[in-house]
């Protein structure tokens, strides 16, 4: 016999005020089965959980229905109340009546009707419920790290240092991402270089991280604890095991001319070649498009010039296959590209640049030795107007988001112009200086009171070229009056873009995007650092525009996550997993392709003798996450899913 | 030599030489217009073949027949277009190899039958691909204008009045090729989705469940309304999920042995976002 036990809460007024919580417990308490129903003011609080494990205990219930608020919030709650009473969680159930029901409505006895109806209908799931136990799983104790940028770096870091292998993967010949490019940085005015290659080097060389550069993922499988991974090492050309990194080859290829995508078009480099002098590892790559061997097939001078015989032309792409417990995703982001705004003269005039590629100029290691020279003609400028929100905050072109960083960097550029060509005037057009962190308001104040930054708050509208200077036309609202300046150079501070592949790439890895290609957390607000997949967890600027503070802020507490899961021996994982009637299959295979999670494998049912007699689908627990997607698929109707069987999603339709 | 001796000749062939074990063909029915199924293990069973305009049901359905196919032995059929589409659907479905089909490909024109050219069912992909080309030809039954005509709520009446008259004998789903699995939806009773009395709600579940059920995967070849005592025009039904299907998601069912389940897969570039 059911002996079910109801909880009406009351959420305080959230639901009492639209449902008679007493009138429920009254009529409730008469449905056949229930035992006990009982009204309270808050049941999530300590004394409302006691009444419930009390009422559990006297009552010997056999299942528990808590009718308060969406089971995302207090799910987890009650189930554990349960099972300290000794009840089984999986034999309790929420009922919604806030939500779904006190409200969205107004009128109190018709909400009073409805939250009857879905207690009742949850009632009668309950009667259904079984006992489930969770799904212990194993774990590979090893972390993936996608993107070798500051975000990657520091979670392999964390995790090597906490005793647990790391698998670092970088696309680039290098590690160091965009912070490798940066001059010095806001808030402290610090070197980039200085404070990044330490920890470049300190990755590569820990004996916890293996590091792959130009290493792509090809593919991921598996579920958390147990990623199958085939990551692709694209052919270097340079044997990786006896090159030392002498640049010898580099200094002799004749293919000199091509445009170093490091230093953003500023400068040049050659066909062979690390992107930037303190490469990690420092080991040259053949670009096979440029190399005039690869176009000619006559060349090879750097083979001739190396003496260490590393250079290899018939290298081919390799793949390694590693298992991994954990995913850390930190493949960062792009800067827009400006040829959108063909109004700023970008990609048209050479003294039109943007951000990034400011930093290169004022970079000590960049083009020009850190000295604020014109692309054109090498010209000090006497003078550079800044133009903020160049593609953020703008629905017509540009993205509809705040990229977070350019008010800060814009700051830093107007300050570093000040301090490397004395007497340079810095105006900056803006639209709101957004300057929340850490020390960041006092540093644009900085900018403005000691470095005599010139703000205009408005919108720059064209650029133009007349007598040797960009005329730029803007508008200074606070005046209210059109602007026209001259400029010697323009920078501007674009927005923060997903990778171009972001979509694609979270395809393969298996983890939502939002509408422009920035990877889902599992939840804005309380689950910044994990994706919606289990297991794989974000950091850095993949996930949304970030500064580097946010970043290495994300990447610990990614790696905190990967570290937690790693402390445990095997994993417990919800019940709630498809089941195939063997019986019943008609080996279809309709539900094996329909499995988002690849869940489902094809079995072999064979007679006393071996022979094969029938084929079904079989469905594994352990990579099943319980979407329903199969059970919904499958004609036979033989498929059914642990804590939501068919009988008790009927049971729970016919008592509405 | 007529249509008929040239085929009779070519099944005695593949019998008497081993190249496949049973062919399935037509032999005279109870009436002038009716065909039954003939299942030839000989030669000699050959002789009471027929091959004419009557020969309209889709013959399909009994490969899939228990145990038939699980020698790996071949087994020859006649079948018109609609019926290799079928078989490729069943193969797609993994219910048969269809290596171990030989088709004898006819069509019927007016009152002439032609021989199709090919053996297996590859070689039609050219002919299936240009019926799908033509596919939503212009409605010949009246009775589509008529339907097509109605606003949804008389369409809705329409059925449910069509379905009311529903005896629940299931001929429909015995004949139809598609309809294979062990045990069917309507036969779960734990819990019973359907109600198995045959009033007019219980009626509506179990034809539109099976409207359901076949969308992207009938070949309109009317077994279903052929066999339905009560004469439901239950081919019009799954046509129109055909076409539905069609324009959603370009899927026309039954071109070749590996076209996925359209309602089972999914493309991993689809707009919709909650694909992962
Ligand atoms: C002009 C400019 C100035 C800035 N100045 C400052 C500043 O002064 N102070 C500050 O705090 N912040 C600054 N920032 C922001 C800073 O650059 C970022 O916060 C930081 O680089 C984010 O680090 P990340 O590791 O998340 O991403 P990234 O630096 O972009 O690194 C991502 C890495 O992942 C790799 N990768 C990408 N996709 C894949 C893949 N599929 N497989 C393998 N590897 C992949 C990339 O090659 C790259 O190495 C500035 C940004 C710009 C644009
Ligand atoms: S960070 Fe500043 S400049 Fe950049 S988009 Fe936001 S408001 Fe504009
Ligand atoms: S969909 Fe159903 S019948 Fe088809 S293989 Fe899967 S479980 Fe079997
Ligand atoms: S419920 Fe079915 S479709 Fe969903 S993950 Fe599990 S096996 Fe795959
Ligand atoms: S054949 Fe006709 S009467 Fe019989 S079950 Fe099908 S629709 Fe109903």
């Amino acid at each position: 016999m059911a002996k079910i036990g109801v909880f009406i809460c009351h959420c305080g007024e959230n639901i009492a005020s639209k449902v008679d919580c007493n009138k429920l417990a009254t009529s409730i308490g008469e449905h056949p089965g229930v035992a006990v129903a009982l009204d309270y003011k808050y049941f999530c609080s300590d004394p409302g959980q006691e009444r419930l494990k009390k009422a559990i205990k006297e009552n010997n219930l056999t299942g528990v229905v808590v009718a308060a608020c969406s089971p995302m919030m207090h799910e987890a709650t009650f189930r554990k109340a349960c099972a300290e009473a000794g009840l089984n969680p999986y034999l309790c159930e929420i009922a919604n009546i806030r939500e779904q029901c006190s409200w969205v409505h107004t009128d109190y006895d018709m909400a009073t009707q409805k939250a009857m109806e879905i207690t009742r209908s949850m009632v009668e799931k309950v009667k259904r419920n079984n006992k489930l136990q969770p799904i212990e799983v194993p774990v590979t104790r090893r972390a993936l790290v996608i993107g070798g940028g500051i975000a990657g770096i520091q979670a392999a870091l964390d995790i090597a240092n906490a005793g647990q292998q790391v698998v670092l993967v970088e696309r680039e010949p290098s590690l160091g991402g965009h912070m490798a490019q940066l001059s010095e940085t806001f808030p402290t005015l610090d070197c980039s270089q200085c404070i990044m290659t330490p920890r470049m080097v300190e990755a590569s060389q820990h004996p916890n991280i293996r590091l792959l550069t130009y290493a792509e993922i090809e593919s991921v499988d598996g579920y958390i604890g147990n990623f199958q991974v085939r990551i692709r090492m694209k052919a270097r050309y340079v044997d990786m095991s006896t090159c030392t990194g002498c640049g010898d080859c580099i200094t002799k290829c004749p293919t000199k001319k091509i445009s170093s995508e490091f230093d953003c078009g500023m400068g040049k480099r050659t066909a062979i070649y690390t992107p930037f002098a303190q490469s990690v590892p420092n080991i040259p790559v053949i670009d096979k498009a440029s190399c005039t061997y690869f176009k000619n097939g006559k060349c090879k001078v750097c083979m001739k010039s190396c003496e260490l015989n590393s250079i290899n032309f018939d290298m081919q792409d390799e793949f390694i296959d590693l298992d991994f417990g954990a995913i850390v995703v930190a493949t960062g982001f792009q800067v827009q590209d400006n040829s959108v705004y063909g109004e700023y003269g970008y990609g048209k005039y050479k003294d039109v640049i943007n951000g990034l590629q400011f930093e290169r100029l004022a970079s000590a290691s960049g083009p020009t030795s850190g000295k604020i020279l014109r692309p054109s003609d090498g010209k000090e400028p006497e003078n550079i107007v800044f133009i903020q929100c160049a593609g953020s905050r703008d629905c017509s072109k540009g993205v509809r988001y705040c990229s977070k960083i350019c008010c800060m960097y814009t700051a830093k550029h107007s300050m570093l112009y000040a301090h490397k060509v004395h007497g340079g005037i810095a105006q900056i057009f803006y639209m709101d200086i957004r300057a929340a962190g850490k020390g960041y308001d006092e540093f644009t104040r900085r900018a403005i009171e000691e470095d005599k930054a010139a703000y205009f708050r408005g919108r720059v509208s064209k650029v133009w070229q007349e007598n040797g200077k960009l005329m730029v036309r803007g508008v200074d609202t606070l005046l209210g009056k059109p602007v026209v300046i001259a400029a010697d150079m323009v920078v501007l501070a674009t927005a923060m873009v997903p990778q171009p592949d972001a979509k694609d790439f979270a395809k393969t890895i298996g983890i939502g995007y939002d509408e422009y290609g920035f990877f889902n957390e599992a939840h804005l607000k309380l689950r910044p650092v994990e994706s919606s997949t289990a297991g794989v967890f974000l950091a850095g600027a993949c996930q949304s525009p970030k500064d580097i503070p946010d970043s290495v802020a994300q990447a610990s507490a990614s790696a905190s996550k990967v570290l937690a899961l790693f402390s445990k021996d095997k994993l417990e994982r919800e019940p709630v997993v498809a089941s195939n009637n063997e019986t019943t299959c008609a080996g279809c295979w309709g539900c094996v392709l329909a499995c988002p999670y690849n869940a489902i494998e094809k079995k072999d049912i064979l007679d006393r003798s071996g022979k094969v007699i029938k084929r079904v689908a079989s469905v594994n627990p352990g990579l099943c996450q319980g979407c329903g997607t199969c059970v919904t698929f499958c004609r036979s109707n033989s498929l059914d899913l642990a804590g939501f069987t068919e009988k008790q999603i009927f049971a729970e339709v016919m008592a509405l | 030599m007529t249509i008929q001796e040239k085929y009779k000749a070519r099944v005695k062939e593949l019998l008497s030489t081993g190249a496949v074990k049973m062919v399935i063909g037509y032999k005279p029915g109870s009436t002038a217009e009716r065909r039954r199924p003939l299942f030839m293990r000989s030669p000699e069973e050959a002789d009471q073949l027929v091959l004419d305009t009557a020969c309209i049901a889709n013959l399909a359905g009994y490969l899939v027949a228990e145990g038939l196919l699980s020698d790996d032995k071949r087994v020859g059929i006649f079948l018109k277009p609609d019926g290799i589409r079928s078989i490729n659907i069943l193969a797609a479905e993994a219910q048969l190899n269809i290596d171990q089909i030989v088709v004898l490909g006819f069509d019927i024109d007016g009152q002439e039958v032609n021989a199709l050219e090919g053996e297996s069912a590859g070689d039609f992909s050219a002919l299936i691909e240009s019926i799908k080309d033509h596919a939503p030809e212009a409605p010949r039954n009246p009775l589509i204008e008529q339907i097509e005509q109605m606003n949804p709520i008389q369409r809705f009446d329409f059925w449910q009045t069509e379905f009311s008259r529903c005896i629940k004998c299931y001929a429909c789903r015995q004949a139809c090729p598609m309809c294979y699995c062990r045990r069917c939806i309507v036969d779960s009773n734990q819990p019973q989705w359907i109600n198995t009395s045959s009033h007019t709600l219980g009626n509506l579940e179990w034809n539109i469940i099976r409207a359901f059920h076949l969308s992207g995967r009938c070949v309109g070849c009317g077994n279903c309304d052929r066999a339905c005592p009560v004469n439901i025009p239950l081919r019009l039904i799954n046509a129109r999920m055909g076409q539905e299907v069609l324009g959603a998601f370009d899927h026309f069912a039954g071109m070749s042995e590996t076209q996925e389940p359209v309602l089972a897969s999914f493309k991993k570039d689809d707009s919709e976002t909650f694909i992962l």
